[in-house]
Formats: C-alpha cells, sequence, structure tokens
C-alpha cells in the first residue's frame, strides 16, 4: 500500500510527454499479464513500475492484438480488462491500482481549501477525485487502511456509484441480515437483506462505511470509490458492549422507512419477559404491543386494530400457517429457538403480501450454520425444546431443525383420577431449513415445517389437528441493481374428531384446507430516488369442508360429504420506494387481486331480496371440473409516506386497502380449532377493507427513548358473522347462516420505549374501538336493530408495560403489568318460561363487558457465565405469571340447567404460577 | 425422585390448564319486559290452549302470567276461533283440530291495546309413534340403566324434525310404613315425666304414593341425516340406581312434528342455553320467532306458534321385569334399619329416649315432641321410653310426594 502512497507523490514531479509516437505491434493470445507486461519492455525502451501482487493476486489472461498502435493504445489494450491504469512519464510505465494519475491539479484544488466550513463530507467532488489522506474525520482507533474500489475512469461524469457486497460474521461465516451500513457523516443508509446483502448508492471519493449491529463490533471502513463496486465486510462478533449501537440502528428504522404501523419482535430479547410455563412466546410478545390484542387469555387468535382473526396472514418463511397454536393457544406453534426475525404488519402492508385485511406476521427462521455444529436447547415445565444447526457442505449449505414437544400426556396418565386419566393432552411441531449457497448471487433455501396437537376432553372424543407448510426459494441476483426470488409454498391444515362412544352411531369427523402458491419477485434499484419491488403471485386453494364418516357398518348415520371448493387467488404487485428528498420518502404499492371460484361446484341460487333458507332457492347451478364460475378483482392501493420534521422526528401517514378471498367460518367467541374455512362463492363475497393511519416518531437520544403515536381508521365490508346459534359445522348450506357485516375500527396507539440501559423495556397504551353492524331487512338477518355495536374484541382501554432491569450482566429481573378493558358481553337480562323450563333472555349483542383485566409478572433471568471458552452457555428464567393472582374472569356464561338459569364464571391461570426454565446454547 | 418430579408437574399442569370455573352471581342490570307466547295447535280434536306470561327478572324466579288479552287463532278457510281465559291460560272456547292444508294465523291483542300476529303455519305431516319401549343399555360412560326409545317411521320421508315432550309417574312405597303415629300432644313447657304418647292409626294413605314430573329440557329429534324418516330416537334414560324405577314406572311420551323453521328455533334455543365447553362458547342472542308486534315492528316477541301434528304413547315398567333378580335402587332417604349408616357423621340418631330432665344427658323427650308434632320423623317401634324413629319420608310419603293415585294408572 505504502507505494501508492509514494506515486501520489510522483505525481509534482510530472515532465512532459515525449513528442515521438512509436509505433509496435504485438499479439497476446491468453498470455498472462505479467509476461505481456515484460513482453513489452523487451521490444521498447520503457520501463515499468508495479507491484507484483497486482498482477499474481489473480489471473489475468489477455487476448488482445494490436498492430502499429502507439505505446498508449498498447498499454490500453492490455490493461483494459483490468482495474490498472497506467502513466506515462518520460520512459517509464507507472501502473496504478483503481487510481488514474493525473497531472494537473482540478482548477479549484487550492480554493477549496480556503473555505472549508462550507465544504461537506457529503457534498460531492466534481471532477477527479484526489485521494488525500487526512485524518481530521478518523478516528485515531481505526485501521488506517483505505479499499480502494472501481476501476477510475478518465472522463467520468458521474459523482455517485453504486456500492454493494454482503457482511458475514467473520467467525461463522454466516451472512448476517438486518444490519445497517452507512456512510459516516451523512444520511445515508441501507439495511442488509435476509441474504445479508446490500447495496447503495454512495458519493464518489472518500467515504468511511460504517456497521452497526447489534450484536457485532462497530466496523469502520475506509474506501475510496472510483465507480460501482463490491465491498464485502467481515464483521466481529461482539460479547456484551455497546448496545448503544444498536439503538441506533433501530432507532433510525422506527423513524426512517417510510411506512408505519410496523413491529419488528425482537426474538433474542424475548427471553428476559416472564411468561406463562416459560414459554418464549413471539405471539405473545406481539400481543404486548399496541394495536394486536387476544379475545382472552390463553385464547389463540390475534386481533390487529379491529381486525377478526382471520384477518391475519401469518407466514413462516412466506408459507401460510393457519392455526399457529397449541392447546387452544395456550402456547404458540412457532418454534422461538429457529426464528430469526418476526415481523408485525399491522398498516401499510406491503403490496407483495395480500389476501388478508388487517395484518401480516413475517416470521423468518434462521439459516444454519454453514460452517460448525451447534444447538440450542430449553426445559420447561411443560415442553422442551431443541434447536440444532449443522454444516452439509461447508461453507455452503447447513441444515437447521428444530423441535419442541410436551410430555403432558405422561403426567396426566401418571394422575390417579380416571377423569383426568383418560384425558389426553400432547402437542409437539418440528421444522427444517435447509439453506444453500451456491456462489454470491445465487442461493437456494427450503423450510419445512409440522405441528400436530391431540386432546380429548370428554371420554368419547379425541379431537387432533396439525399444521403443516413447505415452502421452496431461490433467489438470484442478476446485476448490483436487480435481483429475483422465484418461491412456492404450500400449507395444509386440518383436523379430525373421533367421536366414539361405543355404539353404532360412532363416527369420524374431520375437515381440511390445502394451498398451493408460487410467486416470483423482483427488485430493481433503478435510481437512488427509486426502488422498485415487483412480481406475480398465484395461490391455489382446495378446501373440504367437512365430511363425517360412520364407524360401524350397522349404524344409520349417513356419511356426509360436503363438496370440495377450490379457488384460484392471484395478484400482480408492484411498489416503488421513492425518494423525493432526504426528508420527504414516499412507499407507493398497487396489489392488483383476482379470485377464481373453480368448478366442480353446484351453487344454489337464491331469490333476491329474501332471506336466504332452504325455502327460498330458485335453482341449483352445476360447474364442471376447474370451470370459472365466479371472479372477483381487488384494486389494492398501498401507499405510504415520510417526512423529517427534524433530524429525530418524522411524520408518516398511508392509506391502504386489502381485499380477502377467505373466510373463517366460527360461532365462538375465540377461535377453536374446530372452526372451518370457506371461500367466496357465488354467495359468499370478498371482504374488503381499508385503513387511513397516521403516526409521529420521535427519538429523544439524549435519553434512549423512542416515542410513537400512531392513529388509524379503518373500514371493513363484508366480513362474516352469523345467524344467532348458528350451526356451522357439516352445515349443507352454509350461506343461510351467514350474515355479512360492515364494520369500523380506530384509535391511538402509543409506545414509549427504552431499549438501552440497566432499565429497558417498553409502555404501551391503546385507544381502540371496533364496531360492526349487521343490518338487513328481515329480523333474523339483523343484529340490534341493525345498529353499530361493539365487536367481540372491543376493548377500548389497553395498557402494557414491560419492563428489565438488570443488576449486572447476568442477574435481571423483568416485569409485565398488563390492564385491558373488560371485552363485551351479551348479558342475560331477564328470564322467560316455555315448556316447563326456564331460558334466559339476552339483552343486545356485546351491550354488557365483563370486569376489566390485570395482570402482573415477574421474572428473574441468570445468564450463564461469561467466560468465553466453555461447553455451553445457559440461561435460567424463574417466573410467576399473575403474582397478584387476580381471578380474571375468562367468560362468564349462562346454562339452562334441569329448568334453571345458572351463571358461571371461567378463569384461566387465577392463580400465581411459577415457573423455571433452563435453557442452554452450545 | 422420578416420582416426585412427577407429581410436582402433575400439580403444575393441573393449576394450569385445567381452568377454574365457578358459579357467578345473577344480577338483572337492566330488565327488558316482552311478551312470551306459548301456542301449539296440534291435530288433536279438544279445547287448544295458549299461554301467555311476560318475560321476568332473574331474581324473580317465576314468571307473570298475562290476564285480559284477547286470543284468537284464524284460518285461511274464514273460521275464527276464540279463546277464553281461565286462571292465566287461555283455551278455546269450541274445540277443534288443525286441518291438513289448511293455513293457521294466532293474534293476540293484549288489554293495553298491542297487536301480536303470528306468521301462517300448517299442519305438519302426521307421523304416529309406533312404539315406546323399555330397552336395557350401558352406555359409554359404563351407566347401565333402561332407555325408553320412540320408534316410528314417515314412508313420505317429509316429517324429519321431531320435537319430545314427556310426562313420568313413579311409585313409591315408604319403606318402613307403620301405619301408626304417635298423637299424644304436650305443648312446652313439659311436664317432668309425661306419660307416653298414644299410637293412632294414621288417617290417609301413607305408604303407597305416586310423584309425576313433566321433562323440563328441550328434547328435539332429527331424522335428516338418515336415509329414511326412521324414527329410533332414546327419549329418557334412566340409571339402574334411580329410584324412579325402584318400582312401577310410566311415561307418557308426546310427539310434535316440527317444520324446520320451528325446529330450528327449538334448536338454537337449546344451543345457546345449553352448557358449552369451557373454554369455546357459542353467540347467544335473542331468537326471532314467527310472531311480531303490529305496532311496534321493534318489540321483541317470544315463542313460536306451531301448528303440529302430535301423537303420545305410555308405558309401564316394572323393575323385576326389567332387572331381573337384582338389588332394588336404594330409597332416597336414611331409611335403612341397623348399624348401616354409623360411619356417617351425619347419621340419623335412630334411638330416642322418652324422658325429660334438665341437666340429662340422654333425655330427648322435648326432641321427641318437637318432631313428631312438627312431622319430621316417624315413629317405627318402641321398648317402653326407648323409641325407634326414622326420617318422615321413611314411614310417610306423603311428606313428599302425593298418595292420590292418577287416573290412568295400572298396577
Amino acid at each position: 500500500m505504502k507505494k501508492i502512497i509514494y506515486l501520489f507523490m510522483l505525481f509534482s514531479v510530472f515532465l512532459s510527454f515525449s513528442q515521438e509516437e512509436k509505433k509496435y505491434s504485438f499479439d497476446f493470445k491468453n498470455t498472462n499479464l505479467k509476461i505481456a507486461v515484460d513482453e513489452v519492455e523487451k521490444n521498447t525502451s520503457f520501463h515499468f513500475f508495479y507491484d507484483l501482487d497486482w498482477f499474481t493476486e489473480s489471473i489475468i489472461l489477455i487476448n488482445a492484438t494490436v498492430n502499429n498502435a502507439t505505446l498508449p493504445e498498447v498499454l490500453k489494450a492490455i490493461f483494459e480488462k483490468t482495474v490498472l491504469n497506467f502513466f506515462i512519464s518520460e520512459n517509464n510505465i507507472i501502473i496504478t491500482k483503481n487510481t488514474v494519475i493525473y497531472d494537473k491539479l482540478p482548477v479549484d484544488y487550492f480554493d477549496k481549501k480556503i473555505i472549508p466550513e462550507q465544504i461537506n463530507q457529503s457534498v460531492i467532488v466534481e471532477g477527479p477525485i484526489l485521494y488525500r489522506d487526512s485524518n481530521e474525520n478518523v478516528e485515531k482507533n481505526q485501521k488506517e487502511s483505505a479499499t480502494l474500489i472501481g476501476k477510475e475512469t478518465l472522463n467520468s461524469k458521474k459523482n455517485k456509484f453504486i456500492l454493494s457486497g454482503t457482511i458475514k460474521d467473520s467467525r461463522t461465516g454466516e451472512t448476517v441480515s438486518n444490519i445497517t451500513i452507512k456512510i459516516k457523516n451523512s444520511k445515508i443508509n441501507t439495511v442488509t437483506n435476509n441474504q445479508g446483502y446490500y447495496s447503495f448508492e454512495i458519493p464518489s471519493g472518500t467515504n468511511y462505511v460504517e456497521v452497526v449491529s447489534l450484536n457485532h463490533k462497530k466496523s469502520i471502513k475506509k474506501v475510496v470509490l472510483f465507480n460501482d463496486g463490491i465491498l464485502n465486510i467481515a464483521i466481529d462478533e461482539k460479547v456484551n458492549l455497546l448496545d448503544e449501537v444498536v439503538l441506533k440502528a433501530k432507532k433510525n428504522e422506527r423513524i426512517r422507512s417510510a411506512i408505519s404501523g410496523v413491529t419488528s419482535i425482537d426474538i433474542e430479547g424475548i427471553k428476559n419477559i416472564p411468561l406463562v410455563m416459560g414459554e418464549r412466546d413471539i405471539f405473545r410478545v406481539a400481543a404486548a404491543l399496541p394495536g394486536i390484542k387476544t379475545v382472552g387469555e390463553g385464547s389463540a387468535g390475534y386481533n390487529v386494530r379491529g381486525g377478526k382473526e382471520d384477518q391475519n396472514l401469518i407466514l413462516l418463511d412466506n408459507a401460510l400457517i393457519y392455526n399457529p397454536a397449541h392447546f387452544f393457544g395456550f402456547f404458540s406453534a412457532v418454534n422461538p429457538f429457529t426464528t430469526k426475525k418476526a415481523t408485525v404488519y399491522k398498516g401499510s402492508i406491503p403490496a407483495e403480501f395480500g389476501g388478508r385485511l388487517s395484518s401480516v406476521f413475517d416470521i423468518t427462521t434462521k439459516n444454519g450454520d454453514v460452517d460448525t455444529f451447534k444447538g440450542e436447547a430449553g426445559i420447561g415445565p411443560v415442553t422442551s425444546n431443541i434447536a440444532i444447526s449443522t454444516p452439509i457442505v461447508k461453507g455452503k449449505s447447513s441444515l437447521l431443525f428444530g423441535g419442541r414437544g410436551t410430555y403432558s400426556g405422561w403426567i396426566l396418565r401418571s394422575l390417579k383420577q380416571p377423569r383426568i386419566q383418560n384425558s389426553e393432552a400432547s402437542f409437539f411441531d418440528v421444522i427444517a431449513k435447509y439453506n444453500h449457497k451456491f456462489n454470491s448471487n445465487n442461493n437456494f433455501e427450503t423450510t419445512f415445517y409440522y405441528s400436530k396437537d391431540a386432546f380429548k376432553i370428554s371420554s368419547d372424543s379425541l379431537i387432533k389437528y396439525s399444521n403443516s407448510a413447505i415452502s421452496l426459494k431461490y433467489e438470484h441476483t442478476f446485476n448490483s441493481k436487480s435481483k429475483g426470488a422465484i418461491q412456492f409454498t404450500n400449507s395444509q391444515y386440518k383436523y379430525n374428531v373421533d367421536y366414539d362412544n361405543g355404539r353404532i352411531n360412532s363416527f369420524d369427523f374431520g375437515f381440511n384446507i390445502n394451498e398451493t402458491q408460487g410467486i416470483i419477485k423482483m427488485n430493481y434499484l433503478f435510481n437512488p430516488k427509486h426502488k422498485f419491488t415487483y412480481g406475480i403471485s398465484s395461490k391455489l386453494y382446495k378446501v373440504n369442508p367437512g365430511f363425517l364418516n360412520p364407524k360401524n357398518n350397522a349404524s344409520t348415520l349417513l356419511p356426509v360429504s360436503l363438496e370440495e371448493q377450490k379457488g384460484l387467488e392471484s395478484a400482480f404487485f408492484v411498489s416503488d420506494n421513492f425518494k423525493v428528498s432526504d426528508k420527504l420518502l414516499f412507499d407507493f404499492g398497487l396489489r392488483y387481486s383476482i379470485f377464481n371460484s373453480l368448478g366442480a361446484s353446484n351453487q344454489k341460487i337464491y331469490q333476491s331480496d329474501v332471506p336466504l333458507n332452504s325455502g327460498t332457492v330458485i335453482e341449483t347451478k352445476t360447474f364442471g371440473n376447474n370451470e370459472v364460475f365466479k371472479t372477483y378483482t381487488g384494486f389494492e392501493p398501498r401507499i405510504s409516506a415520510r417526512y423529517f420534521l427534524t433530524d429525530d422526528f418524522s411524520v408518516k401517514a398511508s392509506y391502504d386497502r386489502t381485499y380477502q378471498y377467505i373466510h373463517l367460518l366460527s360461532s365462538n367467541t375465540t377461535q377453536s380449532p374446530t372452526d372451518t374455512w370457506k371461500l367466496s362463492d357465488i354467495n359468499t363475497k370478498p371482504q374488503d377493507a381499508q385503513q387511513f393511519s397516521l403516526g409521529f416518531f420521535k427519538n429523544f437520544n439524549k435519553y434512549d427513548l423512542e416515542l410513537s403515536i400512531e392513529g388509524y381508521y379503518k373500514t371493513m365490508n363484508n366480513f362474516l358473522d352469523y345467524k344467532v346459534g348458528a350451526q356451522l359445522n357439516l352445515a349443507q348450506n352454509i350461506e343461510t347462516q351467514l350474515l355479512q357485516g360492515q364494520g369500523k375500527a380506530y384509535g391511538v396507539e402509543v409506545l414509549l420505549k427504552k431499549e438501552e440501559g440497566r432499565l429497558n423495556g417498553w409502555i404501551g397504551y391503546t385507544y381502540s374501538r371496533t364496531l360492526v353492524k349487521l343490518d338487513s331487512k328481515f329480523n333474523d338477518e339483523k343484529i340490534n336493530s341493525g345498529d353499530y355495536f361493539p365487536s367481540n374484541f372491543d376493548k377500548p382501554h389497553d395498557v402494557s408495560i414491560v419492563a428489565n432491569y438488570k443488576f449486572t450482566k447476568r442477574y435481571s429481573v423483568s416485569a409485565n403489568f398488563v390492564y385491558q378493558t373488560g371485552r363485551p358481553i351479551t348479558y342475560p337480562i331477564g328470564a322467560f318460561n316455555l315448556g316447563n323450563a326456564q331460558y334466559t333472555l339476552y339483552s343486545d349483542r356485546n351491550k354488557f363487558r365483563i370486569p376489566d383485566y390485570y395482570r402482573l409478572d415477574i421474572g428473574v433471568n441468570v445468564e450463564g457465565n461469561h467466560k468465553i471458552k466453555k461447553l455451553a452457555h445457559s440461561f435460567w428464567n424463574f417466573s410467576i405469571y399473575n403474582v397478584l393472582g387476580i381471578n380474571n374472569p375468562y367468560a362468564i356464561y349462562f346454562v339452562t340447567d334441569s329448568g334453571q338459569i345458572k351463571a358461571y364464571k371461567t378463569s384461566i391461570f387465577a392463580v400465581p404460577i411459577p415457573t423455571i426454565t433452563y435453557n442452554f446454547k452450545f | 425422585m422420578k416420582k416426585l418430579i412427577q407429581k410436582i408437574l402433575a400439580v403444575c399442569f393441573i393449576l394450569t390448564l385445567v381452568s377454574c370455573v365457578e358459579p357467578y352471581a345473577l344480577q338483572t342490570n337492566t330488565f327488558e319486559d316482552y311478551l312470551v307466547v306459548e301456542a301449539t295447535i296440534t291435530n288433536e280434536l279438544k279445547q287448544q290452549e295458549v299461554k301467555l306470561s311476560r318475560t321476568y327478572k332473574l331474581e324473580q324466579g317465576a314468571p307473570t302470567l298475562v290476564q285480559g288479552a284477547t286470543v284468537q287463532v284464524k284460518d285461511n278457510q274464514g273460521n275464527d276461533y276464540s279463546f277464553t281465559e281461565i286462571g292465566g291460560r287461555y283455551l278455546s272456547n269450541a274445540t277443534f283440530k288443525a286441518q291438513p292444508g289448511v293455513s293457521y294465523q294466532l293474534k293476540i291483542t293484549t288489554s293495553s291495546g298491542r297487536k301480536y300476529s303470528s306468521n301462517m303455519e300448517t299442519l305438519t305431516t302426521e307421523n304416529p309413534i309406533q312404539s315406546l319401549t323399555p330397552e336395557v343399555v350401558t352406555r359409554s360412560d359404563g351407566k347401565v340403566g333402561v332407555e325408553m326409545t320412540v320408534k316410528a317411521f314417515d314412508p313420505t320421508n317429509s316429517s324429519k324434525y321431531y320435537r319430545y315432550e314427556f310426562e313420568e309417574t313413579y311409585k313409591i312405597i315408604a319403606p318402613l310404613w307403620t301405619g301408626v303415629r304417635p298423637d299424644y300432644i304436650v305443648t312446652p313447657p313439659f311436664p317432668n315425666n309425661p306419660s307416653q304418647p298414644i299410637l293412632n292409626p294414621i288417617p290417609y294413605e301413607a305408604r303407597i304414593c305416586f310423584i309425576s314430573k313433566k321433562s323440563n329440557k328441550i328434547i328435539l329429534h332429527s331424522t335428516n341425516n338418515l336415509s329414511a324418516d326412521d324414527v329410533d330416537f332414546s327419549v329418557q334414560f334412566i340409571e339402574k340406581s334411580d329410584y324412579k324405577i325402584a318400582n312401577r314406572y310410566s311415561i307418557n311420551v308426546v310427539q310434535y312434528v316440527q317444520n324446520l323453521a320451528a325446529f330450528t328455533y327449538y334448536k338454537t334455543l337449546n344451543e345457546i342455553s345449553g352448557s358449552n365447553g369451557v373454554l369455546t362458547q357459542s353467540q347467544p342472542g335473542f331468537i326471532y320467532g314467527n310472531l311480531r308486534c303490529e305496532s311496534n315492528p321493534e318489540e321483541k316477541v317470544i315463542g313460536y306458534f306451531e301448528v303440529a301434528s302430535v301423537s303420545s304413547k305410555r308405558l309401564f315398567l316394572n323393575y323385576i321385569d326389567v332387572f331381573p333378580g337384582q338389588l332394588q335402587p336404594k330409597y332416597p332417604f336414611k331409611c335403612i334399619q341397623g348399624s348401616d349408616d354409623d360411619l356417617n357423621p351425619n347419621r340419623f340418631e335412630n334411638y330416642k329416649n322418652y324422658t325429660f330432665g334438665s341437666p340429662c344427658s340422654d333425655c330427648d323427650g322435648t326432641f321427641l315432641v318437637t318432631a313428631f308434632n312438627a312431622g319430621t320423623i316417624s315413629y317405627f317401634n318402641n321398648a317402653f321410653k326407648r323409641y325407634e324413629i326414622y326420617p318422615i319420608q321413611c314411614g310417610d310419603c306423603t311428606s313428599f310426594s302425593s298418595n292420590i293415585r292418577p287416573t290412568f294408572w295400572i298396577d
């Protein structure tokens, strides 16, 4: 490197060219550069000055034929395909790497020095880049080595170039995603994608490229950029240092991006949050953030900004998971040990996602380690969990496996009580991910997921359900500006009820849904102002709405098999991340979706303007296999904008519209594993929603606090609701029991977050309302006189506090506090007698509320020692759920038993639940 | 060690996963007052009946009957049947029966002038009960008992929806009946050593009684999912150990054939008032029937006006015929002689001394006089002043049932 600096010194003593133009002829065929240069030296009177390393660090073969050419022409032919430049001075030929030697200074070179105040680092220097060694902006402890990138061209008019590359962990060799790369002292920054790849446009010349990451040491590279080029950076893992850097990265993320209503869950950080049964649960953590709620404690299904449970697109490596819950929702079915990142979009859903109205839970699985064998395990009172990763082809491919199971079956069997002994509750989930990196431009990964539950509550029925998901993804980088990915996914959900009472009318009853999807997604960095993402996707649904098979040949039960439903949901999407200025950023997205209902099908046509029932059927239309009998389309604009009011204060606004062609049929207050899904058809319209949101994001860097206030207003159409007491399972003409309603939801979400320091955590407050309306001309299709009324999950006030206090690096305590308004219920307002029995007269739907909900959990976390060399890193968590032992009602319900009305209150976890969990990593 | 861990885990598991269900104090937060109509016109020639009541507050316990209303049933043949109120029940002035193919409408005008009317309804298919038989079964939960099974068959496959009501009657035989009771009435303050009471015969039937009870559940059955309209349905199950069938038992089953709408109304009502799973529940709400308030369409009316074909059958059974040679179910009161119940801390102390004194450790005279006077004990035997006594139900069945033999009863 010293040589280069010497060369720079040389430029002040340049002499003028010799006027004599001698002509030469050379013929190089696969000639080594060194030999070619020697050849020239031999045949001319010139001497070459160079560093031999430049010639040998990569084998350069020259293929060139020059006839009667001047020396510069000869040299040009030789060095054309290399990063080397040459400079002829008298009889000397000076070879330089990257740089061009100028024999004149730029006109204003010295003038600039005179007015340094006006020159900002990011001001682009016109003309040639002169590399001056200056220490003024570089910290002393930084290695003073510069990387020269790209070949400088003499008449380059461009002053900005694209720098791209991959960030790898120096120890593991794994690529690192979600890392911020920034140019020091400027606002230019970018984030690595899932493959650790980044690309951004930076000014030519000297730049300090800074890599900031939570788990890695800060790294600054001095880069002198001459042209588009590649800079791969290896970063060192950091052990308990410099959390500030992370915060900066995240802070930037929050206020910087155009989209609002997005939440990223820190998978590593959730281990400090006290949780019931010691289960690290991504979904429970999500539900502690503003805007995401569950109907009740330990219930499956999430309500995001007033959306129903079926309006969430839950993706695991892009494959949909229909019911990511074990045991009714007490445990989530996604393994936290294998999860890399979970992002929840509550609003501004990117155009590439579609098919659900309210949210996207985008969960990405970790890639296995391509170099070493690694593992992690957790032992809890109800479940145990393990994740192992092993290289397959060292340095290129790896396999990650995660598994989780419960020993509840064993516990239940060991009990003396026959009622419990005969019950069954077991579940497990497994995940495997294989990734293969062919080279820096081609990458393949595939994920397989399976979860299964089996439980028996009464002695005669065994309920089983399972999810499976497979995803395949191939990514290709075409060039520094564009790349693409092709993906296939298949997801399945099924359940089965095995009812065996020992008599002839025992039966087997079930449901299943299967979807297969193909996606092509392209990213194109058009210019620094426009980044495009576009693609197409198509998904084929097959729903078997239910079957019932008698288990005994003598049974008088008729086997039931409801007609299969088929549908094709396709979409085209495009989005432009348009940076108008440093302050203003737009994200214009558009999704156009098409849903085709496919045969074979028999569709009932009902009389118009009368309630749908078996008496108002006009005709039954029959459609052949794969015949398109109904098409719905959805125009779904997704627009968001960000404007910086000051450096650390931004305002964001967004509008988005979403369509949903598949509906969950559930007449229960909470989602149940035996709920079924239904596709839109002639009688069931797709649901649609639109959301307006406005948010303010402010960082108080001095106190490491970030504050956000977001407001939204949302309207929904055609979501499904049901007539009173609807029977949804195995219903032949399900449309006669359905109602399609309108809804509106609005709210304000406030989140104050502190991720750094001894005391960290967040305080979230949400005020939100969700109102629905089911109106019709007919009384039995009308709920609450057709007026707006609160939905089942309308809980206006919601406060959650998650706090963690670190005494030392190893010991910390944490606490959760939750307060929620009680959810609405339909309360008895009187009784009546009919046929010798007393019955409840119910109020208008959801007119009353159950008592408010409070809960406090505490936990103590003990990290294993921090010796670098040890067998395994361990982590203990002691937690007490519901410390105050508050008997929060989960449900209040009323039954007529022996002709008398009785009221019951159910509560779950009404007593403090202590848990110990032990986790270790190796 | 393994056992210990297992136990600890088991406790944790039960604590958390077996959620807690407890009774909840009911309260009518706001009360809404509506008309409740019970009206089923049948194809039986009789004075048809309509019952009108009002909804009531939960803590009230029983409904108020509606009096002074005008009730009429009209048909599309121009007939008009008026009803007259007799003690809160409205009976048609003339006997009539619903005819197939004719549609009927119920009209009600309350004393306050509110007018209610039903949809036009027609008679459902006639499908009489073919048989009602007792069948001994062992249920999946291991319970052995007798099922009362109804059989019917509709070759036209048009009945499909059935609702059942029944009335059970069973014979009670007081096991420790003696036919006498002490009739010596003394009033406090008791004399120090009164003479013994005189035993007089009980002047009424106190040994054999009857209890009649109507069904208080909605019992529905549908043959819709069967290949033929072939009813084979158990309306009632009685466990082998239930005293109801200990002697002689009778059940009268009434079958109503319903139309889909009426069936759905009852099914929904049953559904939302039935016991649900602990963690999942169906959406309750108001169920609209086929009655409307003409003057205020927003007003809710409870009930369903039905025109249903009806059929009934009665059966009798004796325990010894159904479970021959097996031990009779126990009498539902503590009437066992001897020391059977000695281990029970709440056992009935059968021997009392007719002695008085204060203080006196085994003087029970005061207790005996008070209890005989109040009719809470029955006399069985005595050896001078030592009396053997039992709860009143053991010697006098009228204490909890009726000694009037029902008119339909055949021994």
